[in-house]
């Protein structure tokens, strides 16, 4: 059922196309060879990595009923936490400057992670509205740096870091820009399904996303659990945002992320909240992001067909879930 | 109301009901809970309708489809929880949902005739006045106004002087009269048998979805109300065995607990349980069993007071650490707290206890102990259901019960707290589930049972407490328990320190 | 221009889109997709005036499309029950998405815009008269919508309905209140607010069709909302306040001050809005002007 629903989606653009006067086969023949092209699908995987990291982080707070639509402001945070390891000690070995802003990517966007979870834990502050709000201050915040005391002096006042010395930069897979955070990625998602399936707290959370009384007759410490999956959650779209810097664009720069951290939030409800199942999904967006490079370099088309397509396919995808949905409370109240 | 029948899933809450009321007549609704009086007059509201029956107004036969039907009968009703929007003015309270006025709402027309009802029978009110602002009397006296603007001439009250001071019942009093004197009908809803003596026409008993009886003013007497009201011999079957009862387990001193509403739910209240009893708490229900079982289990926080747990002080202390220490806990609400539905049975089964030894190592459970652990209850409490990972929503009313109760009772803990364990069971399971307190008493553990069924408190209970008000009002031992004097304590009218 | 002037306008749009959101949510629906409708108002505001030459077309048309967008949001979340954020999110990606796709051929293009238009005599009034009243029609209706629409709100039967709906829908419901129809009408009118907001943003704000019109205004607006509490006149102080800071920024990028310092102002309404939110949760202050108690919970009747 959901392929069906992603595959309508996906064809439903074919009337955008011929609307702006382009011949709609020739664009799908374009993105079905990035699909059908070894670079295509390298660059996929490449592209999906922080969407992996990210959505994979948010399989959790979702889970309980914590709806962090932050991704996007704590992705930036872990890549100014990395970026400000870069600036702090350029001279050191690789693996140790590495570690580090791997630790402090993690740190800095778990740390924005907390902010909201305590506010909503504490002081029942709606999570929603915190998480968002955060996003466009730590935005400002990487702007602030890269239009100032960070941007690099020789880049034609462009906001943006100076490029990252070779020590700075994840190990890559030779002939592709994949980079560690693949790796990373997939470890992640083992770890967080672990956690979920198999910890105290993986089903702490379950019983929080049933219901918050049922937790507290549980005996269930809903402040502790909050803070831990809000500092993962944040912490892996931190991670995510490392891996932006130090693995992609190898620099810290205005509009790092296009909005990452809200597709992941589509990656993760699509995935039905399964860490495991994030990773094709994630890898599919990536490939609709080079899809929309290709569409803009083949065909002069907007990069921001590819933000249609993503649409379309999750319209499509809730429209189809809904009708499940509704269809099944209709014969439920027959019987 | 003629013949009413209105029956739920498992039970009959109305039974070939028979009522009438007069005109400018003050007529009592009087008993216990689940006897049927709320559900009457939601029927006669149009929030419910009757399976079998007929209602006739001033002579007409009306079929009351909804409560907008009712209020154009001229039926107004007070609930007891007030239908209230709190950030919303008086006057948006009293004007929402109305037709008139279509567009503006601050004309003069309507603010006059609010403030003339208001005046004609005494009930000061600021139309300008936000709800929260409001004292509880005063939010009373804003249902009463709404129904009044909509031209209410019989006005039913559910329960209303539960919110009010003694001053502010008073007041109501004199109003009903005033309601009386014009010519329209009041039904006053209540389980308080001095106040429906004082003020009542008539008094209808309801028992157990039957109209026992309608009394006429001159026949009103709290003994005869009482037994009425709660209707039984005093039989109860010695299937109990004597149990040498030990030190005490449960003590609560002094405690007070607040309610939802911002007063007081449990006053300066003082009990304790031995191992090997049953402390069976008797009373309608809302005069504050729930908020002591919650405080006493950790779910609601102590305002002051001790409660002490073998002798240990654990009234501020965390869940988790009372459900260490031997409490177990069987609440009201087993679907939404006792038993979360999207969850396996398995999980289920070790909801209180997921982080004891065998259970979890501290960081990951462990599946098979879980799941042993279910097959072992499953089978012992002869659990019904498909598999030990059939999701809980599978349960039957019964099997969910057990399977609460399987949980509570395989940690062998020291004090039960169970809050109307065998409400909507059928017969078999409420069997079990009573033998299944008993044993528990034999093996030396503490029980507290709230109940709205005398019948059980009587058979299970050592001692008897009969709440009312956020107080005890009486303990008894059940040997020496008379059931007409239970029933005053109920009502409020009688007091046995 | 003045820079009180330059407020007003940068402030326009943003007043648009919050009123339009205050009613959303008043009846107790979170739209997360305001920047996507506001992207496809302002994408069709502008295509319709290029095609057409027709401004008054063009600004009904962002109307129209900003409430196509809207309903389908209102459908999902209030008829289908899905959930509010994800909906909301689609349609800020699709708007966002569609709007980049349909203007890439016009990137850099103009069109005939909206005018200046002058009332007669208030434009004479020194100082406020060049600010206020020597605007365009938008900046008017925004300023009128606000009043009316506070109105309204506040003190209109339907505009009861709506907040009843948005506070405790089970009870309107039971009081004979169509939820449904409320969250619908609400929902399409910050719809078609956020078109309009759009619109003036393609139409007057910026001279010409550019990529990423909304620069993120539709997240301020969820921001403002909050700020304002729900109340449209607090909106008018908002939005002109942030308005104010867009247009300081420009003038110091203009000076060519180094444009770091407005980032800290820029983060002013997020940071507000937070503490706003802090301070409003307090179960006391919850009360008088509080988030509508309903606020992203999709109303099935018969669930308590």
């Amino acid at each position: 059922m959901p392929v069906i629903s992603l595959v309508l989606g996906f064809l439903s653009a074919a009337p955008l196309f011929f609307a702006i006067g382009v011949n709609p086969i020739l664009a799908y023949q374009q993105v079905l060879g990035v699909f059908l092209s070894v670079d295509g699908l390298t660059e996929s995987l490449t592209r999906g990595i922080p969407l992996m990291l990210a959505s994979i982080g948010l399989c959790l707070p979702f889970k309980m009923n914590f709806w962090n639509i932050g991704a996007e402001g704590q992705l930036f945070m872990g890549a100014f936490g990395a970026t400000a390891m870069v600036f702090l000690l350029p001279e050191s070995p690789a693996f140790i400057l590495l570690g580090s802003m791997m630790i402090m990517g993690f740190i800095f966007g778990g740390l924005w992670g907390l902010i909201p979870a305590y506010l909503k834990a504490r002081l029942e502050v709606n999570e929603v509205l915190t998480t968002l709000m955060l996003n466009s201050v730590a935005i400002l915040w990487v702007d602030y740096l890269v239009y100032g005391p960070w941007r690099d002096p020789e880049g034609f006042g462009f906001p943006l870091t100076p490029m990252f010395p070779l020590n700075a930069r994840l190990p890559w897979i030779p002939g592709t820009r994949i980079h560690a955070g693949l790796l990373i990625g997939l470890i992640c998602a083992v770890i967080v399904y672990v956690f979920l399936a198999r910890s105290k707290w993986g089903y702490e959370l379950k019983v929080t996303g049933e219901s918050r009384l049922a937790a507290k007759y549980a005996g269930i410490n809903y402040l502790r659990l909050t803070l831990l999956v809000m500092l993962i959650s944040g912490g892996l779209a931190g991670l995510a945002g490392m891996g932006l810097v130090s693995g992609i664009v190898l620099r810290l720069r205005h509009g790092i992320s296009p909005g990452y951290g809200y597709s992941a939030i589509i990656i993760a409800w699509l995935a039905r909240l399964h860490p495991l199942a994030a990773i094709p999904v994630s890898i599919l967006f990536g490939g609709l992001l080079v899809a929309g490079d290709a569409l803009q370099i083949g065909l002069g088309l907007a990069f921001a067909t590819a933000l249609v397509f993503q649409a379309l396919i999750l319209l499509f995808v809730v429209g189809a879930e809904v009708l499940t949905r509704y269809r099944l409370v209709l014969t439920w109240e027959r019987s | 109301m003629k013949e009413i029948v209105k029956r739920f899933p498992g039970v009959v809450a109305n039974d070939h009901v028979d009522f009438e009321l007069r005109a400018g007549e003050v007529h009592g609704l009087l008993g216990e809970n689940g006897a049927g009086k709320t559900t009457l007059m939601n029927v006669l509201y149009g929030i419910l309708r009757p399976d079998e029956g007929e209602i006739y107004i001033r002579g007409e036969k009306v079929d009351v489809g909804s409560p907008r039907e009712a209020i154009r009968l001229g039926i107004g009703m007070v609930h007891q929880n007030f239908k209230l929007v709190e950030p919303h003015t008086v006057m948006e309270n009293i004007l929402l949902g109305l037709k008139e006025p279509a567009f503006i709402l601050d004309v003069k027309d309507a603010a006059n005739k609010i403030l003339e009802i208001s005046r004609r029978y005494e009930l000061p009110i600021d139309p300008k006045a936000r709800i929260w602002q409001l004292s509880m009397g005063e939010r009373q006296r804003v249902e009463i106004l709404k129904a009044l603007y909509r031209g209410a001439n019989i006005l039913v009250l559910d329960e209303p002087t539960s919110v009010l001071t003694p001053p502010e019942t008073k007041e109501l009093f004199r109003f009903i009269a005033q309601m009386a004197g014009e010519g329209r009908s009041v039904v006053f809803i209540t389980h308080k048998l001095d106040e429906v003596i004082a003020i009542s026409d008539r008094v209808t008993v309801l028992r157990a979805g039957r109209n026992v009886d309608t009394l006429q003013r001159e026949q009103l007497d709290k003994t005869r109300l009482a037994s009425m009201m709660v209707g039984r011999e005093v039989l109860f079957t010695l299937r109990k065995s004597a149990v040498a009862v030990g030190e005490p387990v449960l003590e609560t001193k002094h405690v007070t607990v607040m309610g939802d509403r911002g007063f007081p739910a449990v006053k300066d209240l003082t009990l304790t349980i031995r191992g090997g009893q049953i402390l069976g708490v008797a009373g309608i229900a809302g005069n504050g069993q729930r908020e002591l079982t919650e405080v006493i289990t950790g779910m609601r926080s102590i305002a002051s007071g001790e409660v002490r747990l073998c002798g240990k002080e654990i009234g501020r202390d965390s869940i988790s650490h009372r459900i260490e220490e031997g409490i177990a806990y069987i609440p009201e609400d087993r679907v939404g707290v006792a038993a979360p539905q999207g969850l396996t049975v398995a999980q289920d089964l070790v909801l209180r206890r997921y982080r004891e030894k065998p259970f979890s190592n501290g960081v990951f459970l462990n599946q098979d102990e879980i799941e042993r652990n279910a097959e072992k209850l499953i089978k012992e409490f002869n659990i019904m259901v498909s598999g030990k990972d059939a999701p809980a929503r599978t349960l039957s009313g019964g099997n969910l019960q057990k399977m609460i109760l399987a949980r509570e009772l395989s940690g062998r803990p020291k004090l039960i707290v169970a809050a109307y364990p065998t409400r909507g069971l059928d017969v078999g399971a409420t069997e079990y589930v009573r033998s299944l307190l008993l044993k528990q008493r034999e093996t030396g553990a503490a029980v507290l049972m709230v109940s709205e069924d005398l019948d059980e408190i009587l058979s299970l209970s050592d001692m008897i407490a009969v709440m009312y008000g956020g107080e005890v009002v009486g303990t008894v031992p059940a040997t020496e328990a008379n059931v007409e004097e239970i029933g005053l304590m109920m009502g409020g009218s009688l007091r046995k320190p | 221009m003045s820079l009180l002037a330059h407020t007003v306008q940068a402030g326009t749009p943003l007043l648009f889109g919050t009123v339009g959101e205050i009613y959303a949510e008043r009846s107790g629906v979170l739209n997360l997709g305001v920047e996507g409708m506001m992207a496809i108002g302002a994408l069709i505001a502008f295509m319709t005036s290029f095609y057409t030459g027709n401004i008054g077309l063009a600004i009904a048309s962002a109307m129209i499309a900003g409430a196509l967008l809207s309903l389908i949001h209102a459908f999902l979340s209030t008829s289908m029950r899905a959930n509010q954020i994800v909906s909301g999110l689609a349609i800020t990606i699709l708007g966002l998405g569609l709007s980049g796709f349909l203007g890439k051929p016009m990137i850099g293009m103009t069109a005939p815009r909206l005018t200046s238009f002058p009332i007669p005599i208030l434009a004479e009034i020194p100082i406020i008269g060049p600010i206020l009243f020597s605007q365009d029609v938008l900046v008017y209706t925004s300023i009128l919508s606000a009043l009316v629409l506070w109105f309204v709100l506040f003190k209109t039967r339907p505009g009861l309905n709506a907040r009843s709906v948005g506070e405790n829908p089970a009870m309107a419901d039971s009081l004979g209140l169509n939820v449904y129809l409320i969250r619908y009408v609400c929902v399409l009118l910050g719809g078609v607010m956020a078109g309009l907001a759009g619109a003036y943003l393609s139409l007057m704000y910026t001279p010409l069709w550019i990529e990423g019109m909304t620069a993120g205004r539709g997240w301020i607006v969820i921001a403002l909302t909050i700020f304002a509490t729900w109340n449209p006149l607090r909106a008018l102080l908002g939005a002109y306040l942030f308005g104010g800071v867009y247009a300081l920024q420009f003038r110091l990028q203009a000076i060519g001050i180094a444009t770091q310092t407005p980032q800290f102002l820029l983060m002013l309404p997020y940071i507000t809005a937070i503490v706003g939110l802090v301070l409003i949760s307090a179960e006391a202050v919850k009360r008088r002007i509080g988030v509508p108690a309903a606020l992203g919970l999709p109303y099935v009747r018969g669930e308590s």
